[in-house]
């Protein structure tokens, strides 16, 4: 039977008084978490403590007895036995400090058994001159009982442990010096739960005078609480302008096909829509639940306020010095200058590219649709052109609801400014596709076999002659006809990665700025107690014969975990396939980040 | 305990597995080998029997010359593709008129194919060829000449391995494959479209057809199937004679060892032939072959 005491270091020097704190059920352990001092009436400080339970929701109750003597208080014997008489418990605590020595002693007084006459008694010698560090501790057992009971002092810093949120430990064995993790939990639980026993201050005028933590700033927390009232009418003006947002979005044009299918393609609507969720939870004026709700809320406000500076310092970049003329000056020209170049790589396409051998038919047919196609987009660019520097400037305007705004907007603008990229890309992809599942099914047929599509296998079979001849003759001219078009798939395949590289970019800083846990991980830098992943015990004192004496710290969370806890969830854009399975699909000719997502077919 | 340890005398061994009896479990007694049986339904084949069956193997192999031949006649504009295409006409009809004979003569199979749905597959086979013939033709325009040879030869060569000797009347589907595909091929070379028409039903009419007239008269009238089969051969090496006179050789020397010399080898090892047959289970050595990888 090893008796744990968690014992605040704030109370160490603390005058002699009555030990508040909480027995934990089903562990041998008490967490001490403040004093009260002499004199008092026990009638208050019952009431007192009853007070304290109900506020807090902690089975608060009266441990013990802690003695400091000052010079000349001698004789406290009689009186602190007594003591353990009026607050009736199952085991009362004598701990004491002589002043002179470096003592340090702990009576036990066992009420359950023998009739309160049991009593064990531990001595521990604690250094006086510094606390924290460790001490020398001499300790004398008696044993009066068959069971050899010890003591084991854990000091913890009260303040940490209230503000600290215990994680689970990850993958990792606990360690066996540690205590099980349901009881440390507990322990933390009740120091954290156990503030309203915090409030009261060592210069307030009450029956009662405790010593425990306390805050030293308490103007800091008058603004906090008035920054709280104010922020409750804040929030519900925002709900009122969000309802308001998400009438006008529910109103039925929105939702008719083409526009609702417009909408989730555009990148700024998807961030709209995101982040009018996002102010949702942030505007419900009622107090965040739980550690989580209250992380989460915090880390949104805090990446929305980054943004919103990241997007205005953007904002006092473009609307200064005429940058915004000059961008749209830049963009018609390297839109013409793309489309040259495309120009260009499709004559050498349609000529004998890398001394390929092409069908040359096939090359003017595919090579003529694509040039018509650039000619079609240069003279809409050009078309465009007298608009997009009103474009530009209405559209930077967007930056001052945040950097994400202005990023998607940029990826909406590319995306529309390609448009006939990806439109080559998709001729190419379905010639191509449409070819290799021609191939390999006339392969098949080649070889005298079938899909089986009921067994999902290749069977064997006897077709009959006019389809073996007929199969062989489009073998034949598919194959020879393959490398045009796959030369064509390929090229235009490169161009639509490139485009769909810069998007890829573009998305993951957006998703990068959304989701990122900034106010966490600000936690972790700054208070780094805050967030903890358990708990590490230095042995202060450990000789043979003498109670163990440890000094508890708290681990800081790793900063991965922090990240990977608390990132906030968003539509994920980040690719879905795996690196195979992209390969696989550009090999075959499937269309990756298609517009429009097919719907699965069943087989 | 081996197999080789005598027991006692005195219970006799039984060749049942339920019963307990005190012998290892791979213990034999005497009348083990009296069970073997050597060389069981043995065919005995007779020189000119298996040289008649040859003759299948020869003709195709000179159908192959034969169609080579007519291809180079069509490549150096000796041969019209009109020409061809009226003789080919000809011969089909002829051969249908045969191959309904055939049939009808012999026992009527299950389920004959009507008229109109032969008159189906003709037209089918028309109208495509004649509708791809432009394309087919600009098809291997870029590929170089020597690209087409060595494909065509590979195709030829996989026609002539994987043709169902035994059973050629529904034609094999690699085997006809390949030599359409090398057909293709060598036509794309042609110089016009009609041309290309032309060498593709010509194919048709090699490759298809014929196997299946042939394999009808091999069933129904085995003495005239002799003389077809020798008549293919002097046609194949006298037609390739006319164009490239080493290749005819060639042939003539593939020809006469495939139908004489092969046959003669069959018949001389049969002697040597020893296969035992028992109440035994054959053994099957799976090794393991990663062994050796490492």
């Amino acid at each position: 039977m090893v008796l744990k005491i968690f014992f605040p270091q704030c109370c160490n020097r603390a005058d002699s008084g009555l030990l508040v704190g909480r027995w934990i059920a089903g562990h041998d352990s008490a967490v001490v978490l403040a004093v009260i001092h002499y004199p008092f009436i026990p009638g208050q400080v019952k009431q007192y403590v009853q007070q304290m339970q109900a506020q807090s929701g902690v089975e608060l109750s009266v441990l013990g007895s802690w003695s400091l003597p000052k010079d000349g208080q001698e004789g406290m014997e009689s009186f602190l036995r007594d003591l353990s008489t009026i607050f009736p418990q199952k085991c009362w605590l004598q701990i004491s400090r002589q002043m002179g020595k470096t003592g340090f002693t702990c009576n036990i007084l066992n009420r359950a058994q023998n009739g309160g006459a049991a009593q064990q008694e531990v001595t521990k010698k604690k250094d006086e001159e510094d606390v924290k560090s460790d001490g020398e501790a001499g300790g004398e057992e008696e044993d009066k009982e068959e069971e050899e009971e010890k003591v084991i002092f854990v000091h913890y810093e009260q303040r940490k442990v209230m503000l600290s949120q215990l994680h689970p430990i990850e993958n990792g064995v606990p360690d066996p010096k540690t205590d099980p993790p349901s009881e440390l939990r507990q322990m933390f639980q009740t120091v954290a739960h156990s503030q309203p026993l915090f409030f009261l201050d060592k210069y307030d005028d009450g029956p009662l005078k405790s010593t425990h933590w306390q805050s030293e700033g308490r103007e800091a927390s008058i603004i906090v609480e008035l920054l709280k009232q104010a922020s409750v009418p804040l929030c519900l003006l925002l709900s009122c302008l969000l309802s308001l947002w998400t009438w006008i979005c529910n109103i039925r044009i929105f939702s008719l096909h083409p526009l609702r299918f417009l909408s989730s393609k555009l990148s700024t609507c998807v961030q709209l829509s995101y982040r009018t969720q996002h102010m949702r939870t942030l505007s419900s004026p009622k107090p965040a639940a739980g550690h989580t709700q209250f992380m989460r809320k915090a880390n949104i406000l805090v990446s929305f306020l980054v943004d919103v500076a990241l997007g205005m310092l953007l904002i006092s970049w473009l609307y200064r010095d005429n940058h915004i003329t000059m961008l749209a000056n830049t963009l018609v020209p390297a839109a013409d200058h793309v489309a040259k170049e495309l120009e260009e790589l499709l004559q050498w396409l349609m000529g004998a590219p890398a001394g390929l051998k092409m069908n040359r038919a096939l090359d003017q047919v595919l090579g003529r649709f694509f040039l018509y196609h650039i000619h079609l987009w240069i003279s809409y660019i050009h078309l465009m052109s007298p608009f997009i520097e009103g474009i530009l400037w209405y559209g930077g305007l967007s930056a001052c609801l945040g950097l994400t705004f202005a990023l998607s907007l940029l990826s909406d603008m590319v995306a529309l400014l390609t448009f006939h990229i990806y439109c080559f890309y998709v001729y190419g992809a379905r010639l191509y596709c449409m070819k290799i599942y021609g191939l390999s099914s006339l392969w098949r047929l080649f070889r005298g076999k079938k899909w089986n599509v009921l067994r999902q296998r290749v069977d064997s079979c006897s077709y009959d002659l006019d389809k073996l001849f007929i199969g062989t003759l489009l073998f034949t001219i598919l194959l020879f006809l393959l490398p045009t078009t796959a030369l064509y798939y390929l090229v235009f395949t490169l161009l639509r990665l490139v485009v769909v590289l810069f998007q890829g970019v573009l998305h993951l800083s957006v998703d990068f700025i959304n989701s990122f846990p900034l106010f966490a991980v600000g936690l972790r830098i700054c208070r780094s107690y805050r967030l903890a992943e358990g708990v590490k015990f230095r042995v202060l004192c450990d000789e043979p014969g003498t109670a163990l004496h440890l000094l508890m710290e708290l681990n800081p969370l790793k900063c991965s975990t922090v990240v990977q806890t608390y990132r906030t969830p968003t539509y994920s854009c980040y690719p879905k396939d795996s690196w195979a399975a992209l390969v696989k699909k550009l090999f075959v000719g499937e269309l990756i980040y298609p517009w429009r997502h097919k719907t699965t077919k069943a087989d | 305990m081996g197999p080789d340890s005598a027991p006692g005398p005195a219970v006799p061994w039984q060749k049942v597995l339920w019963e307990r009896q005190p012998f290892p479990d791979n213990y034999v007694d005497q009348r083990f080998l009296e069970e073997l049986r050597r060389n069981e339904g043995l065919r005995q084949y007779r020189y000119w029997a298996v040289v008649n069956e040859a003759g299948f193997v020869g003709q195709q192999l000179s159908c192959v010359a034969i169609f080579i031949t007519l291809w180079l006649y069509m490549e150096q504009g000796l041969l019209s593709p009109e020409t061809l295409l009226s003789t080919s006409l000809v011969c089909a009809l002829l051969g249908y008129g045969l191959y309904q004979v055939l049939t009808s003569s012999g026992e009527s199979g299950c389920e004959p194919r009507t008229r109109l749905a032969d008159l189906q597959s003709a037209t089918i086979f028309l109208s495509f060829t004649f509708g791809f013939s432009p394309v087919l033709k600009t098809l291997t325009e870029s590929v170089s000449t020597d690209t087409v040879y060595a494909m065509s030869a590979m195709m030829l060569l996989a026609h002539l391995v994987s043709f169902p000797y035994a059973q050629p009347s529904p034609p094999g589907s690699l085997s006809l494959n390949a030599a359409l595909f090398a057909s293709v091929c060598l036509a794309s070379r042609l110089p016009g479209a009609l041309h290309t028409f032309a060498m593709l039903s010509c194919a048709l009419l090699v490759f298809a057809l014929w196997p299946c007239l042939l394999q009808r008269l091999r069933e129904n009238a085995p003495s005239q199937f002799t003389g077809v089969c020798v008549g293919m051969c002097v046609g194949g090496v006298g037609g390739l004679g006319s164009q490239w006179l080493g290749g005819a050789v060639l042939l003539a020397l593939a020809l006469g060892s495939v139908t004489l010399l092969c046959p003669l080898l069959l018949v001389w090892l049969q002697r040597h032939k020893d296969n035992i047959h028992g109440p035994w289970d054959e053994a099957e050595i799976h090794e393991d072959l990663s062994r050796f990888l490492h």
